[in-house]
């Protein structure tokens, strides 16, 4: 019997596909865009694994003092010395286009069991000619091989040289090749250098003479450093999933309600209401399954093309290298699965419950339900009052906090005033609709107009809803980006002061300072330089702290062409006494390090070098976006002389009628260096901006996609409705209204309402752009940004959410005018 | 067939307590028509709906082929309706996404008892044959009637209750359902319970019962 009352169900939906189309619309679109994200994150999670399962995260390593490179008489000296140091060889294979990170390990004494080299036979085969070279599946194609050929072969490089032979490790990330150390020594042609010595975590207390020790803990993994990078991607997800289930409940609801009849009806002949519960059940089931195996198909596709773009970005960003291709581990489609169908049932809730506990006989049903909606209306809003409670009390709880935490209770204080709002919207609108009709009720066609569109708003509430859930994030999260982007943009104009720029090897750079300033052309040098510091101890208005941790420093050259225009977000007593601070015994930190430690301009730090510990007061705080780490900046001159640092690059101005070619030539001819070692500050913002615009390229995509996907409900929930509407309009007609006016009626009646949340989204997305900007980006980045709004783009996003609703509304007229009215009249006998 | 004892059913409204039907006692035998009379709201449709177990009384009890009602349990109330009982109602309550063939049969299979003889002899006595692929809203307000009669007939019940089956046509085209109707019932040989306001309708039944002020009273002494 089952069978057959879902037979009389499923009919339904071969009379209106329209709804059925709407049904899987929505569950398709909440699991594409949520398996995507989930895609996304799951082979990011899975690169960052296979980066941890090498060492450089989880080992100690030690450098020298005076900068040099390591050798192979460092390693045996402190090994002499009894030191359980471990030598690695680090460096780059060129195949075609492709570049390939090749290391040299020692096994027998790489301290912890990264399971790399193996043992017994495996060891023995790793350790002796003709050796091995152990490499992820994923990198044999950039070699050229196929996965048959691949174990044992040796393939050439581009030196000429052939590869020992290959053998899979999964485990290894991707363009990676791990052989043993002297193996990589004869293919880097690294005589006698070595890139690391490292030893096991905490092996070392205390760094040997003339070496300085970096401990494990303050490298940050790729992990943690993209930790909030992951959770934006998901907050975004999270939103389409909902946006999703939004349209899902409307189709269930309004298929639901002009099924009632038919419900009624099959009880009344005989139906148990367990089985019809049952069968609707099976209904939702089923199109669980054909929803969420169309979203995972098109979730994969639309993460493969989002991939490379969020691969750049995090490399770019934070230096984690991610795979191009996806990975897909069991659990993702397990997730997916479960999320869209968890959802499913969540959203079609409602209608079992209905359908389980349906009245048979329902005399005056569409009185109750009335009543109904409006009981509904004051649980909306009490339930409305409730989450904006939770959100003051949310907001309280961050103003609480300091500066640069919370990201997830900034993420629920979004979700609390969206949920807010959205909950608040019905009644508030059906406010605006009785006050309106009081002040109406002498023009009696405006007056049906209010009353009529008062009778949807019941069908249209949760399409209106999710409209303006998407259409406030659209607008927070756009002002987010555009005011980002502003930002960035007049920052990389000041950060990059001088019209040309070399990027070359310390060992090049330092030598070739002189040489530039004795050339006629070129009227400034400006290097920079970067080294690291051990950071001891910090001072601030609360007290001191003591620590040690590893601190990034940047040297740049105070010459005014730098210092009247280098950005500074705050200083202790304006511009130029921070700059001559500076070129005393001043330190500069970047926003980042300010937020995570709680510094200002007048605190101080504590710094070790190499004559002991030194404090350096602080005396401003510059803005360093894009940069994931804290940072201190000093002098050239003093960071390369006090602090061990290297020159990292040039810059150059240059006077009028100087040849930048011949330059470029001189520099080639003299130095070990390539022509395009000299770069253009042109191209150097062009770089920038792209990998800026790329960076929030999912963003902008996830976003567009929602409000895409609300205007897409409220079209579906207002097509749903043309039938009833046109029958509505036929019977004015026959009142002896003209079709003109008819036509014209709904465009107002929904051009209202659309406006009406249009203009509650404003408020909504400005709090939550300032939220962005304000707590979550200083939470995640460490950086905060000034609050932007665009009017324009405002503006532009009503604009469409208005013509979606009016080319939905323009239908049923649209019909009326092509029919005959009298022919609709006679369709709602039924 | 069906018995009613000390009906009394009494609705609750936003206005107040609303007694409608104050100690009903029916009985009706099998092959038996009975046509039940009344003023517009003194409560047939409410005694019609309790007969088929669609709602429950508030005092007394309803047996149907010496079944109580009240002792059965939803599951089993609704396969009696589903076995037992042809319904018709005042608003015919056809399913607008099947079509006609479909609508005619739906209880029939719902009750397993589908008979494809019956149900062609049924379209053609009902004037359908030829519209098996109409949806109901392409069919006209009597063709719609005949509709829901032919559903209700279709499962061979051993009682049908028609809510004013013909109120909704001209006196001509109700002669011609009220004939078929009463035609069908006699080769069923089932129980007929017939709502109705007009006694030219009521007078080819066997019995006529008028409801008044809650009660039933014979108007023929
Ligand atoms: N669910 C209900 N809640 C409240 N009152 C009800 C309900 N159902 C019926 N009534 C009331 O009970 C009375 C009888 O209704 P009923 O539908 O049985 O009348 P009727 O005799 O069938 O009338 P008609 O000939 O117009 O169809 C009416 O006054 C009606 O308002
Ligand atoms: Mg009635």
């Amino acid at each position: 019997m089952i069978w057959r009352v879902l037979a009389t169900l499923l009919a339904h939906y071969r009379r209106h596909p329209g709804q059925l189309a709407m049904l899987l619309l929505g569950l398709w679109v909440a699991s594409a865009l949520w398996s995507s994200v989930q895609a996304v994150n799951a082979t990011a999670k899975d690169s960052y694994a296979r980066a941890n399962a090498l060492f450089s995260a989880e080992v100690d390593q030690l450098t020298r003092r005076d900068g040099q490179s390591l050798t192979r008489d460092d390693y045996l000296t402190l090994r002499r010395a009894g030191l359980p140091v471990s030598p690695m060889l680090e460096g780059t294979l060129e195949i075609g286009e492709e570049r390939l990170t090749l290391i040299g390990i020692d096994p027998l004494t790489l301290p912890n069991d990264n399971a790399l080299g193996g043992n017994g036979d495996a060891l023995t085969a790793f350790l002796t000619p003709p050796w091995q070279t152990q490499l992820a599946p994923e990198t044999i194609d950039v070699l050229g091989l196929s996965r048959r050929q691949a174990p044992g072969a040796t393939p050439t490089v581009d030196n000429n040289q052939r590869l020992p032979p290959l053998t899979l490790r999964p485990e290894l990330p991707p363009n990676t090749l791990v052989m043993d150390i002297a193996a990589a020594a004869a293919l880097l042609d690294s005589d006698n250098t070595l890139s690391q010595l490292v030893t096991a975590p905490g092996a070392l207390t205390q760094p040997p003479d003339g070496y300085r020790l970096s401990r494990a803990a303050t490298l940050a993994s790729p992990e943690q450093l993209t930790d909030s990078f992951h959770l934006n991607l998901t907050a975004l997800a999270l939103l389409s999933l909902v946006v999703g289930l939004f349209i899902v409940q409307a189709a269930l609801g309004l298929a639901m309600e002009q099924r009632l009849t038919t419900l009624r009806t099959l009880r009344a002949l005989g139906v148990p209401a367990f089985t019809l519960t049952m069968a609707i059940l099976l209904e939702l089931l089923v199109f669980g399954l054909v929803g969420s195996a169309l979203g995972l198909a098109s979730g994969i596709w639309l993460a493969g093309q989002l991939l490379p773009d969020v691969a750049t970005t995090l490399s770019s960003l934070y230096q984690a290298d991610v795979q191009r291709s996806l990975v897909l581990p069991w659990h993702y489609w397990v997730g997916s699965l479960v999320i869209t169908l968890g959802g499913l049932l969540l959203a079609g809730s409602g209608v079992l419950w209905r359908a389980a506990r349906l009245e048979i006989l329902a005399l005056g049903q569409s009185q109750a339900w009335r009543l109904g909606y409006q009981r509904q209306l004051k649980r909306m809003t009490q339930g409305g009052a409730v989450v904006a409670v939770i959100a003051v009390g949310l907001a309280l709880w961050l103003s609480r906090l300091p500066s640069g935490q919370g990201v997830l209770v900034s993420f629920g204080f979004v979700a609390a005033l969206l949920l807010g709002s959205a909950l608040c919207l019905p009644p508030l609108i059906n406010g605006v609709l009785r006050l309106l009709q009081r002040l109406l009720h002498r023009r009696p066609l405006a007056h049906w107009a209010v009353a009529d569109i008062q009778l949807q708003l019941p069908r249209l509430s949760l399409a209106m809803m999710a409209l303006l859930i998407a259409l406030a994030t659209n607008l927070g999260v756009s002002s987010m980006v555009g005011g980002f982007r502003l930002t960035f943009l007049d920052w990389l104009d000041q950060r990059l002061a001088a019209p040309l720029y070399i990027n070359a090897s310390p060992s090049t750079l330092t030598p070739m300072l002189d040489w530039l300033d004795a050339q006629p052309d070129v009227d400034e040098t400006l290097p920079t330089a970067r080294g690291s510091v051990d950071l001891l101890a910090e001072k601030n208005a609360r007290g001191k702290e003591t620590t040690r941790e590893r601190i990034a420093l940047f040297g740049i050259t105070p010459a005014p062409t730098i210092t009247n225009r280098w950005p500074l977000l705050d200083t202790q007593t304006g511009r130029s006494a921070a700059w001559s601070a500076l070129s005393a015994r001043s330190v500069f930190i970047n926003e980042q390090m300010a937020v995570a430690k709680q510094l200002a301009p007048g605190d101080v730090v504590t710094l070790e070098t190499p004559q002991g510990a030194m404090p350096f007061e602080i005396a401003a705080v510059y803005p360093d976006y894009g940069n994931p780490r804290q940072q201190i900046l000093m002098p050239t001159d003093v960071l390369v002389q006090r602090f061990g640092g290297d020159i990292a690059s040039i810059g150059l101005v240059v006077n009028e009628s100087a040849d930048r070619q011949a330059l470029r030539q001189a520099l080639a001819d003299n130095f070990d260096v390539s022509p395009d070692a000299l770069v253009d500050q042109q191209e150097i913002k062009r770089l920038a901006t792209q990998i800026f615009e790329r960076t929030f390229t999912i963003t902008r995509a996830l976003n567009g996609l929602t409000l895409g996907v609300a205007a897409l409900a409220l079209f579906a929930t207002l097509l749903a409705q043309a039938r009833e509407r046109q029958r509505q309009l036929a019977s004015l007609w026959a009142l002896g209204v003209p079709r003109k006016t008819l036509t014209q009626l709904p465009l107002y009646q929904l051009g209202g309402l659309v406006l009406l949340t249009g203009v509650m989204a404003i408020p909504l997305g400005i709090a939550i752009t300032w939220t962005l900007v304000a707590i979550i980006n200083v939470a995640a980045f460490g950086w905060r940004l000034p609050l932007y709004l665009f009017p324009w783009d405002i503006f532009i996003t009503l604009l469409t959410a208005l013509g979606v609703a009016l080319a939905a509304a323009a239908l049923p007229s649209i019909q009326l005018w092509r029919s005959s009215p009298q022919a609709m009249l006679n369709k709602g006998v039924v | 067939m069906l018995v009613l004892h000390q009906v009394h059913k009494t609705f609750s409204t936003p206005q107040g307590e609303l007694p409608v039907l104050n100690g009903i006692d029916l009985t009706l035998d099998q092959g038996e028509s009975l046509a039940l009379m009344g003023e517009s709201g003194s409560g047939k449709s409410t005694l019609l709906h309790l007969a088929a177990g669609l709602d429950v009384p508030d005092q007394g009890h309803i047996s149907i082929e010496g079944q109580r009602l009240s002792s059965l349990e939803e599951p089993a109330r609704a396969r009696l309706r589903r076995q037992h009982l042809g319904l018709v109602f005042q608003q015919f309550h056809l399913v607008p996404s099947l079509n006609v063939i479909d609508n005619l049969r739906l209880q029939a299979r719902l009750a397993q008892r589908e008979d494809a003889e019956w149900t062609a002899h049924l379209l053609a006595r009902l004037g359908l044959a030829g519209r098996e692929e109409y949806f109901p809203e392409q069919l006209s307000g009597g063709q719609q009637q005949r509709l829901a009669i032919g559903r209700a007939l279709a499962v061979r019940p051993s009682l049908l209750l028609a809510d004013e089956p013909t109120g909704n046509l001209d006196e001509q085209s109700a002669d011609t359902v009220l004939a078929l109707l009463l035609e069908l019932v006699a080769e069923t040989r089932c129980a007929l319970l017939m709502v109705t306001h007009s006694a030219r309708v009521a007078a080819p039944l066997n019995r006529l019962v008028r409801l008044h002020l809650g009660r039933l009273e014979d108007p023929r002494p």
